[in-house]
């Protein structure tokens, strides 16, 4: 660990570190462009220019390009690099238009904050600019080639980091441009990268483009809630409209990077559909009204059939401390212990996972660190796409990657794709010294000095995700096997610890099916479409007498709730998502609730209306409306607090704070028994696997505008040789058979998928939402459209 | 890239851009290639010679043949000034403006060639035969000042020998 003085002030940074990441330690801002923490130096734009005074190589040094040694001496003010910098900033902007006052990144920009700390005040140059005709990139990203300062960061993220193959640097000296061989929109899931990568204005974002000025934004440190990861966000926003996400920065997990869903896929929070006032039976009323009817009801039902008959129901898309809140009305109301998620296989998964030992536990930082990862069950860039990036700096860094999985699986990098059913898979992994691919994998891991193994709670299911922990155990060297569990939801895994431990997995549905509940509360979940038998869960609930509803999607289960309360999405309000390796994240609220004005005004004038309150401001955080239920009167920090004393294995909630990076949880001692393996027979030649679409699975994505024009079109993914069998091809229109009724589709054969098996990418908002992601294959048949007519 | 589904419109344009030969005997060199894509020049250069300039099909038939995206090919053809990506007169004229050439007159051979092909540097004359394009050095320095024509060095300038190149290469045009 090299201790250096940069201005007087020393300083000790880690072994590798360069002088300008130990004056960025300090405080001393040295003006510098090509440089990301996250893409490492290129000494491309001579910006970081300071003077070694004392070191093995002396005098004008790129900052970015020297290595801090012990006993260092760097000036930064010394007349010499103080004059190259403000050349190097002047030389800059020679061909950088003065377009700032009409340049979206106006006020958070690199270019203009580094131009002026470079020392460059006044232009000399006089000549003509170089101008660029620019490229129309599709309907996320605006590009403004004239602002291009040639910092390459923008190929380097978008290329070389996320492996994106249809954009790069073209021409030489002057001419320089970056972007698509031909117009077209941008095919990476992480194109949206650009953005925050540009240090200049070329790259901005096409969906919040001349919305809000930086300086009038409402921005806070945020998590993802499109998969389990956890990746840190900030989003942004204005007048109770949510108009941006960029990525935070985290180095335990996204690093600072975030997938397209996430970026664009925002949008459902100010969708005109959202339901945002509280209602009984249908009628519009007062949240309070609401909220002591709703407790009325409660206890008189509890009062003349008991507890029994009342049944809870959280979810992966509600915060932690609400889930936990809701356990405590469980308790209250003398109810059994609520259920986590409405598809009780995805909750056993979650279980699974968080019976894992901490220790035993990667985390993505750790994963683009490994030499070896074997992924059993997982489609990355459906169920978890920032995953697909740390796969991709695995190989980058000389690394393997091998995937065992039905799916036609695609990665922005070289991997080994092994396609086997899913049935395969499990009876693989329950006797994996039986199993030749697994056990030549086996010898490979343990010979790996950073293996990882990582597993799809959708595919694998609890059962699976405890056989993946033996094989990881079997697969330890001298390093140990690190488990990276892919669950469905933000937070999964913080509602897999709240369920009733020692018991299998259960399943609601048989509850309200037994005729003995009679009440049922879902807050922040949509059973009747997340239950993977949907038409049935949809007339047990309509036998319910009561069906209350916490909830801000406009849900199936909202629109049949006889008790209805709006709650406001974590852009609203504070709370904590604990992702798939454990790890509690904290969210802050970033807007106020109410319609947007954008909604309200309809594009022009807001409503000539005066009222004392903001039109659609009525949700309440749903932790406050359980709290309320509860009489707990305390705040987040105090309810924080509480928690921890009671349940000590969560002992750093209390200390989190959104921005930061998170805290994993200790174990909290469910050891789950391996359980029996779902046996079942295969029944039929041709089995239907429903699988997680890349864009539109999650019901965040469907309802945000601008992934429209992405989102996955209805259709059957075959094997090639299998359609050709029945005398199918391509784009084939087909009649789909299964127990749940006949749906007609058109055939996209996939020649990297299994044989014997027919995939569907579930829609939720289509017809095809009777189908969910997380369960096993069932019997279907196939008919060409006009045979069957 | 071209290959979307319309074989024959396909294979009618990569008919004009290459000979099948030509294609053949690439793609050989192509299975034999480590890294292909170091073919990437050759390739352009051929094209280049059968068609007077590269153009966004020859690029993509470049792609294909190498195994490339067409941005990877772009990036190279756009990189070097000698790959035209626009098309040229039949002979392209390369005046060095770089430092050793400018000190012994360049920039008057630059002039002199505007005014007696009554074209400005990037343009092509009407009838097709010559383009002034400007070019950093050319690597012969010892005889500055210097140009490029085609693939042929001209160095030791005089106005006079510049207005003999001309006519000589007028006349090869005609015969
Ligand atoms: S487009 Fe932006 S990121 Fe790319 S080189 Fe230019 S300034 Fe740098
Ligand atoms: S990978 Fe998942 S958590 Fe991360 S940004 Fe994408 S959807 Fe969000
Ligand atoms: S940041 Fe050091 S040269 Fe660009
Ligand atoms: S300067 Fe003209 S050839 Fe070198």
């Amino acid at each position: 660990m090299p201790t250096l003085t940069i201005d007087n002030r020393t300083v000790t940074v880690a072994e590798g570190a360069s002088v300008l990441d130990a004056a960025v330690e300090l405080g001393i801002v040295v003006p510098h462009y090509c440089y990301h923490q996250a893409l490492g130096a290129v000494g491309a734009c001579r910006q970081c220019a300071v003077t070694i005074l004392e070191g093995s190589q002396k005098g004008l040094k790129m900052s970015c390009l020297v290595t801090a040694e012990d006993g260092m001496q760097v000036s930064t003010c010394d007349e010499e690099s103080r004059s190259f910098r403000a050349q190097v900033g002047e030389w800059l902007m020679t061909n950088h238009p003065h377009d700032c006052p009409v340049c979206d990144e106006g006020g958070e920009c690199q270019l203009q904050e580094m131009t002026i700390g470079s020392g460059h005040g006044i232009r000399r140059y006089r000549g003509n600019k170089r101008t660029h005709t620019n490229q129309d990139l599709g309907p996320f990203i605006t590009q403004e080639m004239n602002r291009c300062i040639q910092c390459y960061r923008c190929v380097r993220a978008y290329k070389d980091y996320c492996g994106g193959e249809d954009f790069g640097v073209m021409g030489s000296r002057q001419r320089v441009f970056f972007g698509r061989f031909k117009e077209g929109p941008l095919e990476s899931d992480f194109s949206g990268n650009l953005i925050d990568f540009c240090p200049t204005g070329v790259f901005t974002d096409k969906t919040s483009r001349f919305k809000t000025r930086y300086w009038d934004l409402q921005q806070a440190p945020s998590i993802c809630p499109h998969c389990s990861l956890g990746c840190a966000t900030l989003p942004g926003g204005r007048y109770q409209q949510l108009q941006r996400v960029r990525s935070g920065s985290n180095r335990l997990t996204n690093d600072s990077f975030i997938c397209d869903r996430a970026r664009f896929g925002s949008d459902w929070a100010n969708h005109p559909q959202r339901p945002r006032e509280a209602r009984i039976d249908g009628e519009k009323a007062e949240f309070s009204v609401v909220l002591s009817q709703l407790e009325e009801r409660l206890q008189s039902l509890v009062d003349t059939y008991g507890g029994e008959t009342l049944r809870l129901l959280g979810s992966p898309r509600a915060s932690f401390e609400a889930n936990l809140l809701l356990k405590k009305l469980a308790v209250r109301f003398g109810a059994p212990t609520p259920c986590y998620d409405a598809h009780p296989r995805r909750a056993f998964a979650a279980r699974a996972a968080g019976s894992i030992p901490s220790g035993q536990l990667a985390s993505l930082q750790q994963l683009r660190a490994s030499d070896l990862v074997l992924v059993a069950g997982v489609d990355p860039l459906a169920e978890a796409p920032v995953l697909a990036l740390a796969l991709r700096q695995v190989v980058r860094a000389g690394g393997r990657v091998v995937v065992l999985d039905p799916r036609p699986v695609e990665l922005p990098c070289e991997f080994e794709h092994h396609s086997l059913t899913q049935e395969a898979l499990l009876r693989g992994l329950s006797a994996p010294e039986e199993n030749e691919l697994l056990e030549s994998l086996r010898q490979q891991l343990e010979a790996a000095h950073h293996p990882v193994l990582v597993g799809g709670g959708d595919l694998l299911g609890g059962a699976g995700l405890l056989l993946l922990r033996r094989f990881s155990e079997s697969c330890c060297g001298d390093s140990d096997c690190l488990i990276f569990p892919v669950l469905h939801g933000p937070n999964s895994y913080g509602g897999g610890l709240l369920e009733e431990p020692g018991e299998r997995q259960r399943d609601l549905l048989e509850d309200l099916e037994n005729g003995k509940v009679r009440a049922l509360i879902c807050l922040e979940a949509d059973p009747a479409i997340e239950h993977p038998d949907p038409g049935r869960m949809q007339l047990a609930l309509a036998r319910l007498d009561l069906l209350a509803v916490f909830d801000h999607l406009p849900t199936h289960s909202v629109a049949a709730a006889n008790i209805f309360l709006p709650t406001r999405t974590l852009f609203e309000c504070g709370g904590t998502y604990v992702n798939n390796e454990g790890r509690m994240q904290a969210f802050a609220p970033v807007i106020e609730p109410g319609i947007p004005l954008e909604v309200s005004g309809g594009g022009g004038h807001p409503l000539r209306q005066f009222d004392s309150g903001v039109p659609g401001s009525a949700p309440h955080s749903a932790i406050h409306l359980l709290q309320q239920l509860l009489k707990d009167r305390q705040d987040l920090f105090g309810l924080r607090r509480q928690i921890v004393e009671e349940i000590p294995c969560l002992r750093d909630l209390d200390r989190l704070e959104a921005g930061d990076s998170g805290r994993r949880m200790a174990d909290c001692g469910e050891s789950l028994e391996e359980s029996r393996l779902e046996i079942w027979a295969q029944e039929g030649e041709l089995r239907l696997l429903p699988v997680m679409a890349r864009y539109g699975g999650d019901q965040y994505s469907r309802l945000s505008q601008p992934l429209a024009s992405r989102l996955q079109q209805p259709c059957l993914w075959i094997h090639p040789l299998e359609a050709a069998e029945r005398g199918f091809g391509e784009g084939q229109r087909v009649v789909l058979r299964t127990a749940v009724g006949h749906f007609r589709l058109s055939l996209s054969c996939k020649e990297k998928m299994v044989r014997g098996r027919v995939m569907l990418p579930c829609l939720p908002g289509t017809p095809l939402e009777v189908f969910t992601p997380g369960g096993l294959s069932i019997p279907c048949q196939l008919y060409a459209e006009d045979d069957n007519a | 890239m071209i290959c979307l589904g319309n074989f024959s419109a396909e294979i009618e344009i990569m008919k004009k851009l290459l000979l099948k030969k030509q294609i053949d005997a690439f793609r050989r060199k192509v299975a034999k290639t480590e890294h292909p894509r170091e073919l990437v020049i050759d390739l352009l250069r051929e094209i280049q010679d059968r068609n007077g300039w590269v153009s966004d099909e020859g690029v993509e038939l470049a792609a294909q043949i190498l195994g490339v995206t067409p941005i990877e090919v772009e990036e190279v053809a756009t990189f070097y000034d000698k790959i035209y990506r626009q098309p040229v007169g039949r002979y392209p004229i390369h005046i060095c403006d770089s430092i050793c050439c400018w000190s012994r007159g360049g920039e008057e051979i630059a002039n002199h060639l505007q005014q007696q092909l009554e074209i400005k540097l990037g343009e092509t004359t009407t009838d097709g035969l010559f383009t002034l394009l400007p070019t950093c050095c050319l690597g012969g320095c010892g005889r500055a000042p210097s140009m490029m024509i085609g693939r042929r060095f001209y160095g030791n300038l005089s106005l006079a020998e510049l207005d003999r190149i001309i006519e000589q290469l007028r006349e090869e045009a005609k015969g």
